[in-house]
């Protein structure tokens, strides 16, 4: 049983839904899966030590915060645009730009 | 035998949690990885470690529940059981590599130092300066959405 192998295929599944994912929640989802899987690295590296432990808790308030800014941001998207499908978005985000290309 | 379950369902619960069409539902497999990411902490001795991983992990179920349900979009169709069955299948043949290859050798290093020195008397100040900025990120979100939902009346 190796816990990096463990990590490192987490790492992989949340890098594979970051890519292929198209709703906000689930891009969220992914960058969570991310850092669980660096957080577990740290923690099974230092086996239980203090250190391991320590840097879990400053890692994971970090990330913690960045959710909140994360899903603040999300919130704001999905009510301006009315979804929270990154294709649709664009969409309409280019479909602005060209509107207003003709008008100029 | 019991780590090599918890990595089964570790690996399992994270693809249903990205792959699983209802947000709801994804939203709970990620508790389900929290969890079993939790309870390979306690196995491990690293009871602070979990006991902060199920806080936390808590904490941000919630309000990923709240915005699951405020802003998830209604998923055309519901994930059929054969395509569940068809992911925890793809989640268990990826937990094999975790359980019968090894890449790290015995290079487990011992330290005296304690979570209560690591985190006061080494990381004192990274601690400090983190809890100013989580606070100061806690207080922008506030304003942010306060003034969006002036904003929106």
């Amino acid at each position: 049983m190796d816990f990096v192998i463990l990590s490192l295929v987490m790492l992989a599944i949340g890098i594979y839904g970051l890519l292929t994912n198209r709703q906000l929640l689930k891009v969220f989802i992914s960058v969570e899966l991310i850092a669980t899987a660096a957080t577990l690295n740290f923690v099974m590296l230092a086996a239980g030590q203090g250190f391991g432990q320590a840097f879990l808790i400053l890692a994971f308030s970090t990330d913690t915060a960045v959710s909140g800014v994360i899903l603040a941001l999300l919130v704001i998207v999905s009510k301006k645009y009315g979804t929270s499908d990154i294709g649709k978005i664009i969409q309409m985000l280019q479909d602005k730009g060209e509107s207003e290309d003709e008008v100029q | 035998m019991i780590f090599e379950i918890l990595a089964v369902g570790l690996i399992i619960s994270a693809i249903l949690a990205l792959f699983l069409d209802e947000v709801v539902y994804s939203v709970a497999a990620l508790a389900g990885t929290f969890f079993f990411v939790a309870f390979i902490y306690v196995l491990n001795g690293a009871l602070y470690a979990a006991i902060f991983q199920f806080a936390v992990g808590v904490g941000t179920l919630s309000i990923l529940f709240l915005s699951g349900e405020m802003l998830g979009d209604k998923p055309v169709r519901k994930t059929s059981p054969k395509r569940t069955g068809v992911l925890v299948g793809i989640g268990m043949v990826l937990s094999l590599p975790a359980i019968f290859l090894s890449v790290s050798g015995s290079t487990t290093t011992t330290s005296d130092i304690s979570i209560a020195d690591a985190l006061w008397n080494v990381r004192g100040l990274d601690v400090i300066l983190q809890a100013i900025v989580i606070l100061t990120v806690a207080l922008g979100i506030g304003i942010v959405l306060y003034e969006k939902r002036k904003g929106g009346q």
